[in-house]
Protein backbone atom coordinates (compact mmCIF):
# COMPACT_ATOMS: atom_id res chain seq x y z
CA UNK A 1 0.00 0.00 0.00
CA UNK A 2 3.05 2.23 -0.09
CA UNK A 3 2.16 3.46 -3.55
CA UNK A 4 -1.34 4.62 -2.57
CA UNK A 5 0.03 6.53 0.37
CA UNK A 6 2.42 8.33 -1.89
CA UNK A 7 -0.34 9.21 -4.33
CA UNK A 8 -2.52 10.53 -1.51
CA UNK A 9 0.33 12.71 -0.26
CA UNK A 10 0.92 14.02 -3.77
CA UNK A 11 -2.76 14.88 -4.25
CA UNK A 12 -2.78 16.67 -0.91
CA UNK A 13 0.29 18.74 -1.76
CA UNK A 14 -1.09 19.62 -5.22
CA UNK A 15 -4.40 20.68 -3.69
CA UNK A 16 -2.55 22.90 -1.24
CA UNK A 17 -0.49 24.47 -4.03
CA UNK A 18 -3.62 25.12 -6.10
CA UNK A 19 -5.38 26.68 -3.12
CA UNK A 20 -2.45 28.97 -2.34
CA UNK A 21 -2.17 30.11 -5.95
CA UNK A 22 -5.91 30.80 -6.26
CA UNK A 23 -6.01 32.69 -2.95
CA UNK A 24 -3.07 34.76 -4.12
CA UNK A 25 -4.78 35.68 -7.38
CA UNK A 26 -8.10 36.37 -5.68
CA UNK A 27 -6.58 38.76 -3.15
CA UNK A 28 -4.64 40.65 -5.78
CA UNK A 29 -7.73 40.93 -7.97
CA UNK A 30 -9.86 42.07 -5.06
CA UNK A 31 -7.51 44.72 -3.83
CA UNK A 32 -7.07 46.17 -7.29
CA UNK A 33 -10.68 45.64 -8.25
CA UNK A 34 -12.58 45.63 -11.48
CA UNK A 35 -11.03 42.37 -12.52
CA UNK A 36 -8.64 44.30 -14.73
CA UNK A 37 -4.99 43.43 -14.79
CA UNK A 38 -2.96 45.79 -12.63
CA UNK A 39 -0.76 46.85 -15.50
CA UNK A 40 -3.78 47.77 -17.61
CA UNK A 41 -5.35 49.71 -14.77
CA UNK A 42 -2.13 51.60 -14.15
CA UNK A 43 -1.80 52.44 -17.81
CA UNK A 44 -5.37 53.68 -17.93
CA UNK A 45 -4.72 55.88 -14.92
CA UNK A 46 -1.51 57.21 -16.39
CA UNK A 47 -3.32 58.04 -19.63
CA UNK A 48 -6.15 59.78 -17.79
CA UNK A 49 -3.66 61.73 -15.76
CA UNK A 50 -1.80 62.86 -18.87
CA UNK A 51 -5.06 63.94 -20.48
CA UNK A 52 -6.17 65.80 -17.37
CA UNK A 53 -2.84 67.57 -17.11
CA UNK A 54 -2.98 68.59 -20.76
CA UNK A 55 -6.47 69.94 -20.18
CA UNK A 56 -5.24 71.89 -17.19
CA UNK A 57 -2.41 73.40 -19.23
CA UNK A 58 -4.77 74.47 -22.00
CA UNK A 59 -7.12 76.02 -19.45
CA UNK A 60 -4.28 77.96 -17.89
CA UNK A 61 -3.37 79.27 -21.35
CA UNK A 62 -7.00 80.22 -22.00
CA UNK A 63 -7.13 82.13 -18.72
CA UNK A 64 -3.98 84.04 -19.64
CA UNK A 65 -5.45 84.92 -23.01
CA UNK A 66 -8.68 86.15 -21.44
CA UNK A 67 -6.77 88.17 -18.86
CA UNK A 68 -4.72 89.80 -21.60
CA UNK A 69 -7.85 90.77 -23.51
CA UNK A 70 -9.53 92.15 -20.41
CA UNK A 71 -6.49 94.25 -19.62
CA UNK A 72 -6.47 95.65 -23.15
CA UNK A 73 -10.11 96.66 -22.94
CA UNK A 74 -9.67 98.24 -19.55
CA UNK A 75 -6.51 100.10 -20.49
CA UNK A 76 -8.06 101.26 -23.75
CA UNK A 77 -11.16 102.54 -21.98
CA UNK A 78 -9.43 104.66 -19.37
CA UNK A 79 -7.14 106.61 -21.67
CA UNK A 80 -9.29 109.71 -21.99
CA UNK A 81 -11.14 109.60 -18.70
CA UNK A 82 -9.53 110.64 -15.42
CA UNK A 83 -12.38 109.32 -13.30
CA UNK A 84 -12.16 105.91 -14.93
CA UNK A 85 -8.39 105.99 -14.60
CA UNK A 86 -8.63 106.56 -10.85
CA UNK A 87 -11.17 103.80 -10.57
CA UNK A 88 -8.86 101.52 -12.49
CA UNK A 89 -6.02 102.31 -10.08
CA UNK A 90 -8.32 101.58 -7.15
CA UNK A 91 -9.35 98.30 -8.73
CA UNK A 92 -5.70 97.34 -9.20
CA UNK A 93 -4.98 98.22 -5.57
CA UNK A 94 -7.69 95.96 -4.21
CA UNK A 95 -6.80 93.24 -6.68
CA UNK A 96 -3.27 93.36 -5.29
CA UNK A 97 -4.55 93.26 -1.71
CA UNK A 98 -6.85 90.33 -2.44
CA UNK A 99 -3.99 88.46 -4.07
CA UNK A 100 -5.36 88.55 -7.61
CA UNK A 101 -2.23 89.94 -9.27
CA UNK A 102 1.29 88.70 -9.83
CA UNK A 103 3.81 90.46 -7.65
CA UNK A 104 7.55 90.90 -7.74
CA UNK A 105 10.11 92.52 -5.50
CA UNK A 106 13.04 91.84 -3.18
CA UNK A 107 12.62 89.16 -0.57
CA UNK A 108 13.67 85.74 0.66
CA UNK A 109 13.30 82.17 -0.55
CA UNK A 110 13.10 79.41 2.03
CA UNK A 111 13.46 75.84 0.89
CA UNK A 112 12.57 73.01 3.27
CA UNK A 113 13.71 69.54 2.27
CA UNK A 114 12.69 66.42 4.11
CA UNK A 115 15.31 64.92 6.38
CA UNK A 116 17.39 62.12 4.86
CA UNK A 117 15.88 58.68 5.37
CA UNK A 118 17.22 57.02 8.47
CA UNK A 119 18.92 53.83 7.32
CA UNK A 120 18.54 52.22 10.69
CA UNK A 121 14.79 52.66 11.00
CA UNK A 122 13.80 52.67 7.36
CA UNK A 123 11.10 55.26 6.93
CA UNK A 124 11.93 58.84 7.66
CA UNK A 125 9.46 61.58 8.46
CA UNK A 126 8.34 64.41 6.30
CA UNK A 127 7.11 67.98 6.54
CA UNK A 128 3.72 66.50 5.61
CA UNK A 129 3.50 65.26 9.19
CA UNK A 130 4.20 68.66 10.69
CA UNK A 131 2.19 71.19 8.78
CA UNK A 132 2.05 73.61 11.69
CA UNK A 133 5.73 74.31 11.06
CA UNK A 134 4.71 75.82 7.72
CA UNK A 135 1.99 77.84 9.45
CA UNK A 136 4.59 79.14 11.87
CA UNK A 137 6.99 80.11 9.10
CA UNK A 138 4.20 82.15 7.49
CA UNK A 139 3.28 83.81 10.75
CA UNK A 140 6.93 84.75 11.35
CA UNK A 141 7.18 86.16 7.82
CA UNK A 142 4.03 88.20 8.39
CA UNK A 143 5.36 89.44 11.72
CA UNK A 144 8.43 90.64 9.79
CA UNK A 145 6.15 92.61 7.46
CA UNK A 146 6.16 90.34 4.44
CA UNK A 147 3.97 91.79 1.71
CA UNK A 148 3.23 88.70 -0.34
CA UNK A 149 3.88 85.04 0.39
CA UNK A 150 3.68 81.91 -1.72
CA UNK A 151 4.12 78.25 -0.87
CA UNK A 152 5.23 76.11 -3.79
CA UNK A 153 3.95 78.85 -6.12
CA UNK A 154 0.53 78.94 -4.47
CA UNK A 155 -0.27 82.45 -3.29
CA UNK A 156 -0.99 82.63 0.43
CA UNK A 157 -4.28 84.50 0.82
CA UNK A 158 -6.74 84.96 3.66
CA UNK A 159 -8.54 81.83 2.43
CA UNK A 160 -5.50 79.64 1.88
CA UNK A 161 -5.73 76.37 3.73
CA UNK A 162 -2.89 73.95 4.22
CA UNK A 163 -4.20 70.44 4.59
CA UNK A 164 -2.76 66.99 4.53
CA UNK A 165 -4.16 64.59 1.96
CA UNK A 166 -2.52 61.20 2.19
CA UNK A 167 1.14 61.53 1.43
CA UNK A 168 1.00 65.02 0.08
CA UNK A 169 -0.21 68.48 0.97
CA UNK A 170 -3.03 70.45 -0.56
CA UNK A 171 -2.67 74.20 -0.69
CA UNK A 172 -5.41 76.25 -2.33
CA UNK A 173 -6.84 72.93 -3.47
CA UNK A 174 -3.72 72.15 -5.48
CA UNK A 175 -1.71 69.16 -4.39
CA UNK A 176 1.97 69.55 -3.80
CA UNK A 177 4.62 67.87 -1.72
CA UNK A 178 8.08 68.19 -0.31
CA UNK A 179 10.36 70.08 -0.92
CA UNK A 180 8.43 73.09 0.28
CA UNK A 181 9.56 76.39 -1.22
CA UNK A 182 8.23 79.44 0.60
CA UNK A 183 8.80 82.80 -1.06
CA UNK A 184 8.15 86.16 0.52
CA UNK A 185 8.46 89.75 -0.66
CA UNK A 186 9.49 92.40 1.83
CA UNK A 187 12.59 93.80 3.47
CA UNK A 188 14.97 90.94 2.77
CA UNK A 189 17.24 91.62 5.77
CA UNK A 190 14.35 91.79 8.23
CA UNK A 191 12.75 88.69 6.80
CA UNK A 192 15.99 86.73 6.90
CA UNK A 193 16.90 87.69 10.43
CA UNK A 194 13.36 87.04 11.69
CA UNK A 195 13.49 83.53 10.30
CA UNK A 196 17.02 82.66 11.34
CA UNK A 197 17.09 84.15 14.83
CA UNK A 198 18.52 81.80 17.44
CA UNK A 199 15.84 79.36 18.70
CA UNK A 200 13.72 80.70 15.87
CA UNK A 201 11.77 78.74 13.30
CA UNK A 202 14.67 77.89 10.97
CA UNK A 203 16.72 76.78 13.96
CA UNK A 204 13.79 74.63 15.05
CA UNK A 205 13.45 73.09 11.58
CA UNK A 206 17.17 72.31 11.44
CA UNK A 207 16.93 70.85 14.91
CA UNK A 208 14.34 68.41 13.54
CA UNK A 209 16.87 67.45 10.81
CA UNK A 210 15.12 69.23 7.96
CA UNK A 211 17.51 70.46 5.31
CA UNK A 212 16.76 74.16 5.15
CA UNK A 213 18.05 76.66 2.61
CA UNK A 214 17.41 80.33 3.23
CA UNK A 215 18.51 82.81 0.59
CA UNK A 216 17.86 86.43 -0.19
CA UNK A 217 16.70 87.25 -3.68
CA UNK A 218 16.55 90.65 -5.39
CA UNK A 219 13.65 89.65 -7.57
CA UNK A 220 11.16 87.25 -6.05
CA UNK A 221 8.16 86.54 -8.25
CA UNK A 222 4.93 85.52 -6.54
CA UNK A 223 2.04 84.35 -8.70
CA UNK A 224 -1.56 85.40 -8.27
CA UNK A 225 -4.34 83.46 -6.57
CA UNK A 226 -6.10 81.43 -9.22
CA UNK A 227 -9.33 80.51 -7.52
CA UNK A 228 -12.57 82.43 -7.69
CA UNK A 229 -13.64 82.94 -4.10
CA UNK A 230 -17.38 82.68 -3.80
CA UNK A 231 -19.05 84.04 -0.72
CA UNK A 232 -21.98 81.75 -0.04
CA UNK A 233 -22.62 82.43 3.61
CA UNK A 234 -21.12 85.86 4.12
CA UNK A 235 -22.74 89.04 2.90
CA UNK A 236 -21.43 92.58 3.27
CA UNK A 237 -22.75 94.70 6.12
CA UNK A 238 -24.25 97.96 4.90
CA UNK A 239 -22.01 100.74 6.03
CA UNK A 240 -23.62 103.10 8.46
CA UNK A 241 -21.79 106.21 7.33
CA UNK A 242 -23.66 106.44 4.06
CA UNK B 1 18.82 2.87 -19.26
CA UNK B 2 15.42 3.16 -17.65
CA UNK B 3 15.12 5.16 -14.43
CA UNK B 4 13.10 3.01 -12.16
CA UNK B 5 12.79 5.06 -9.01
CA UNK B 6 9.53 7.08 -9.03
CA UNK B 7 10.91 9.26 -6.28
CA UNK B 8 13.69 10.44 -8.54
CA UNK B 9 11.25 11.23 -11.36
CA UNK B 10 9.03 13.11 -8.96
CA UNK B 11 11.99 15.00 -7.58
CA UNK B 12 13.15 16.06 -11.03
CA UNK B 13 9.64 17.14 -12.03
CA UNK B 14 9.17 19.13 -8.83
CA UNK B 15 12.41 20.93 -9.47
CA UNK B 16 11.34 21.73 -13.03
CA UNK B 17 7.93 23.00 -11.86
CA UNK B 18 9.59 25.07 -9.16
CA UNK B 19 12.00 26.63 -11.64
CA UNK B 20 9.15 27.33 -14.07
CA UNK B 21 6.98 29.03 -11.46
CA UNK B 22 9.91 30.96 -10.08
CA UNK B 23 11.00 32.18 -13.51
CA UNK B 24 7.40 33.05 -14.37
CA UNK B 25 7.01 35.10 -11.19
CA UNK B 26 10.37 36.78 -11.69
CA UNK B 27 9.35 37.76 -15.18
CA UNK B 28 6.02 39.18 -14.01
CA UNK B 29 7.52 40.97 -11.04
CA UNK B 30 9.91 42.64 -13.42
CA UNK B 31 7.04 44.07 -15.43
CA UNK B 32 4.87 44.97 -12.47
CA UNK B 33 7.52 46.58 -10.31
CA UNK B 34 6.29 50.15 -10.81
CA UNK B 35 2.67 49.03 -10.55
CA UNK B 36 2.19 48.21 -6.92
CA UNK B 37 -1.20 48.73 -5.36
CA UNK B 38 0.13 51.79 -3.56
CA UNK B 39 1.30 53.38 -6.78
CA UNK B 40 -2.12 52.82 -8.34
CA UNK B 41 -3.81 54.48 -5.37
CA UNK B 42 -1.31 57.33 -5.53
CA UNK B 43 -1.97 57.80 -9.23
CA UNK B 44 -5.71 57.81 -8.60
CA UNK B 45 -5.35 60.44 -5.88
CA UNK B 46 -3.26 62.59 -8.16
CA UNK B 47 -5.82 62.25 -10.91
CA UNK B 48 -8.58 63.31 -8.54
CA UNK B 49 -6.70 66.37 -7.39
CA UNK B 50 -5.89 67.41 -10.97
CA UNK B 51 -9.59 67.04 -11.81
CA UNK B 52 -10.49 69.22 -8.83
CA UNK B 53 -8.04 71.83 -10.07
CA UNK B 54 -9.69 71.69 -13.47
CA UNK B 55 -13.09 72.34 -11.90
CA UNK B 56 -11.63 75.36 -10.12
CA UNK B 57 -10.04 76.59 -13.33
CA UNK B 58 -13.34 76.24 -15.16
CA UNK B 59 -14.94 78.52 -12.60
CA UNK B 60 -12.17 81.05 -13.14
CA UNK B 61 -12.62 80.85 -16.89
CA UNK B 62 -16.37 81.38 -16.59
CA UNK B 63 -15.79 84.44 -14.40
CA UNK B 64 -13.23 85.89 -16.81
CA UNK B 65 -15.43 85.27 -19.81
CA UNK B 66 -18.29 87.04 -18.10
CA UNK B 67 -15.99 89.97 -17.39
CA UNK B 68 -14.81 90.07 -20.98
CA UNK B 69 -18.38 89.87 -22.29
CA UNK B 70 -19.30 92.88 -20.16
CA UNK B 71 -16.30 94.82 -21.43
CA UNK B 72 -17.12 93.98 -25.02
CA UNK B 73 -20.68 95.20 -24.60
CA UNK B 74 -19.34 98.69 -23.86
CA UNK B 75 -19.01 99.25 -27.57
CA UNK B 76 -22.72 98.53 -28.02
CA UNK B 77 -23.60 101.09 -25.42
CA UNK B 78 -25.13 98.58 -23.05
CA UNK B 79 -22.61 98.94 -20.27
CA UNK B 80 -20.14 101.52 -19.28
CA UNK B 81 -16.61 101.13 -18.10
CA UNK B 82 -17.05 103.20 -14.94
CA UNK B 83 -19.80 100.89 -13.67
CA UNK B 84 -17.78 97.81 -14.49
CA UNK B 85 -14.74 99.18 -12.70
CA UNK B 86 -16.81 100.23 -9.70
CA UNK B 87 -18.19 96.73 -9.51
CA UNK B 88 -14.71 95.28 -9.79
CA UNK B 89 -13.39 97.53 -7.03
CA UNK B 90 -16.23 96.48 -4.75
CA UNK B 91 -15.81 92.77 -5.47
CA UNK B 92 -12.10 92.85 -4.80
CA UNK B 93 -12.61 94.98 -1.71
CA UNK B 94 -14.85 92.27 -0.29
CA UNK B 95 -12.37 89.54 -1.25
CA UNK B 96 -9.47 91.52 0.23
CA UNK B 97 -11.22 91.89 3.57
CA UNK B 98 -11.87 95.65 3.47
CA UNK B 99 -15.59 95.37 4.15
CA UNK B 100 -17.47 94.14 7.20
CA UNK B 101 -19.24 90.87 6.62
CA UNK B 102 -22.12 89.10 8.27
CA UNK B 103 -23.55 85.63 7.95
CA UNK B 104 -24.06 82.34 9.76
CA UNK B 105 -21.03 80.87 11.43
CA UNK B 106 -19.46 79.99 14.73
CA UNK B 107 -17.86 81.77 17.60
CA UNK B 108 -15.13 80.11 19.63
CA UNK B 109 -14.12 81.32 23.07
CA UNK B 110 -10.64 80.16 24.10
CA UNK B 111 -9.04 80.65 27.48
CA UNK B 112 -6.06 79.23 29.36
CA UNK B 113 -6.29 76.25 31.66
CA UNK B 114 -7.33 77.81 34.94
CA UNK B 115 -7.32 74.64 37.01
CA UNK B 116 -4.87 75.24 39.85
CA UNK B 117 -4.71 71.68 41.10
CA UNK B 118 -4.05 69.97 37.85
CA UNK B 119 -0.28 70.05 37.63
CA UNK B 120 0.91 69.62 34.11
CA UNK B 121 4.42 68.81 32.98
CA UNK B 122 5.09 72.44 32.33
CA UNK B 123 3.12 75.63 32.76
CA UNK B 124 3.60 76.11 29.01
CA UNK B 125 1.07 73.37 28.39
CA UNK B 126 -1.59 75.29 30.26
CA UNK B 127 -1.61 78.42 28.15
CA UNK B 128 -2.66 79.16 24.60
CA UNK B 129 0.16 79.70 22.12
CA UNK B 130 0.30 81.19 18.67
CA UNK B 131 0.64 77.68 17.20
CA UNK B 132 -2.69 76.68 18.75
CA UNK B 133 -4.45 79.66 17.22
CA UNK B 134 -2.73 79.08 13.85
CA UNK B 135 -3.89 75.48 13.80
CA UNK B 136 -7.46 76.36 14.73
CA UNK B 137 -7.53 79.06 12.02
CA UNK B 138 -6.16 76.63 9.45
CA UNK B 139 -8.78 74.03 10.43
CA UNK B 140 -11.49 76.66 9.99
CA UNK B 141 -10.15 77.58 6.55
CA UNK B 142 -10.15 73.91 5.53
CA UNK B 143 -13.81 73.78 6.58
CA UNK B 144 -14.50 76.63 4.16
CA UNK B 145 -14.57 79.67 6.44
CA UNK B 146 -15.20 82.79 4.38
CA UNK B 147 -14.02 85.34 6.91
CA UNK B 148 -12.26 84.96 10.25
CA UNK B 149 -11.54 87.38 13.05
CA UNK B 150 -9.77 87.09 16.39
CA UNK B 151 -10.96 89.53 19.04
CA UNK B 152 -12.39 91.65 16.24
CA UNK B 153 -9.12 91.75 14.33
CA UNK B 154 -9.77 90.48 10.81
CA UNK B 155 -7.42 87.65 9.80
CA UNK B 156 -5.79 88.72 6.52
CA UNK B 157 -3.21 87.04 4.34
CA UNK B 158 -0.65 89.37 5.90
CA UNK B 159 -1.87 89.06 9.49
CA UNK B 160 0.78 87.89 11.86
CA UNK B 161 -0.27 85.84 14.86
CA UNK B 162 2.67 85.80 17.25
CA UNK B 163 3.22 85.18 20.92
CA UNK B 164 4.62 88.23 22.66
CA UNK B 165 4.96 87.22 26.29
CA UNK B 166 1.60 87.36 28.06
CA UNK B 167 -0.31 88.48 24.97
CA UNK B 168 -0.68 87.54 21.33
CA UNK B 169 -0.07 90.08 18.61
CA UNK B 170 -2.27 90.21 15.56
CA UNK B 171 -2.39 92.95 12.92
CA UNK B 172 0.06 94.89 15.07
CA UNK B 173 -2.37 94.97 18.01
CA UNK B 174 -1.98 93.09 21.28
CA UNK B 175 -4.78 90.88 22.47
CA UNK B 176 -5.07 88.83 25.64
CA UNK B 177 -7.19 85.91 26.77
CA UNK B 178 -9.98 85.10 26.36
CA UNK B 179 -9.57 84.87 22.61
CA UNK B 180 -12.80 85.10 20.68
CA UNK B 181 -12.45 83.63 17.21
CA UNK B 182 -15.33 84.26 14.84
CA UNK B 183 -15.77 82.61 11.48
CA UNK B 184 -18.45 82.85 8.80
CA UNK B 185 -19.29 79.71 6.87
CA UNK B 186 -21.36 76.55 7.15
CA UNK B 187 -21.86 76.34 10.95
CA UNK B 188 -22.00 72.55 10.95
CA UNK B 189 -18.76 72.13 9.06
CA UNK B 190 -17.01 74.76 11.14
CA UNK B 191 -18.20 73.18 14.38
CA UNK B 192 -16.93 69.81 13.21
CA UNK B 193 -13.56 71.32 12.32
CA UNK B 194 -12.84 72.33 15.90
CA UNK B 195 -15.05 69.94 17.83
CA UNK B 196 -14.84 66.50 16.26
CA UNK B 197 -12.71 63.89 18.02
CA UNK B 198 -9.16 63.87 16.68
CA UNK B 199 -9.12 67.48 15.60
CA UNK B 200 -6.60 69.92 16.98
CA UNK B 201 -9.24 71.75 19.00
CA UNK B 202 -10.45 68.54 20.61
CA UNK B 203 -6.88 67.62 21.60
CA UNK B 204 -6.36 71.06 23.14
CA UNK B 205 -9.47 70.71 25.22
CA UNK B 206 -9.27 67.12 26.33
CA UNK B 207 -5.51 66.65 26.68
CA UNK B 208 -4.28 70.06 27.73
CA UNK B 209 -7.41 71.24 29.50
CA UNK B 210 -7.50 74.49 27.58
CA UNK B 211 -10.87 76.17 27.48
CA UNK B 212 -12.38 76.01 23.99
CA UNK B 213 -16.08 76.62 23.64
CA UNK B 214 -17.54 76.82 20.14
CA UNK B 215 -21.07 78.11 19.59
CA UNK B 216 -22.93 78.01 16.30
CA UNK B 217 -24.71 81.28 15.58
CA UNK B 218 -27.17 82.50 12.97
CA UNK B 219 -25.51 85.81 12.48
CA UNK B 220 -21.87 86.58 13.03
CA UNK B 221 -20.47 90.00 12.22
CA UNK B 222 -16.86 90.29 11.23
CA UNK B 223 -15.35 93.74 10.99
CA UNK B 224 -13.27 95.02 8.11
CA UNK B 225 -9.50 95.21 8.32
CA UNK B 226 -8.62 98.36 10.22
CA UNK B 227 -4.88 98.49 9.79
CA UNK B 228 -2.96 100.48 7.26
CA UNK B 229 -1.21 97.97 5.09
CA UNK B 230 0.71 99.37 2.17
CA UNK B 231 3.12 97.85 -0.29
CA UNK B 232 6.59 99.32 -0.12
CA UNK B 233 8.68 96.48 -1.54
CA UNK B 234 6.33 94.47 -3.71
CA UNK B 235 5.19 95.76 -7.06
CA UNK B 236 3.12 94.43 -9.90
CA UNK B 237 4.95 92.00 -12.11
CA UNK B 238 5.44 93.66 -15.46
CA UNK B 239 4.76 91.57 -18.52
CA UNK B 240 7.75 90.42 -20.51
CA UNK B 241 10.12 90.76 -17.63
Amino acid sequence: MKNKKEIAALIFVSLLLGLILSIQFKTINKSIGGGALPTQRAQELANDLRKAQAEKESQLRLIQELEGKIEQYEKGGIEDDIYAENLYKDAMKYRMLAGYSDMSGPGVVLEINDPPVDIQYGEGFSIVDELDLILQVISVLNAADAEAISINDQRYTAFTEIVRAGNHIEINGVSTSSPIVIKAIGNADTLESALSIKWGIVWQLRNYDYIVNLTQDKNVVIPKYRRVKEFIYASPVEEKLQ
Amino acid sequence: MRISSPKLTLGIFSIIVGILIASQMKLNVDQITPVTIQSIIAARNELNSVRNEIVDLEKTIAAKEEELRLLESIGEGEANLVDILKDDVYKNKVAAGYTSLKGPGIQIVMFDNMNLEELSFSFNDDIIHDVDILNIINDLKVAGAEAISINDQRVMSYSEIKCGGPIIRINGKSIGTPFIIKAIGDPQLLMAAVNAPGTYGDTLRTVFGIGLQPYAEDEIRIPAYQGDFAYSYAGLLEEGE
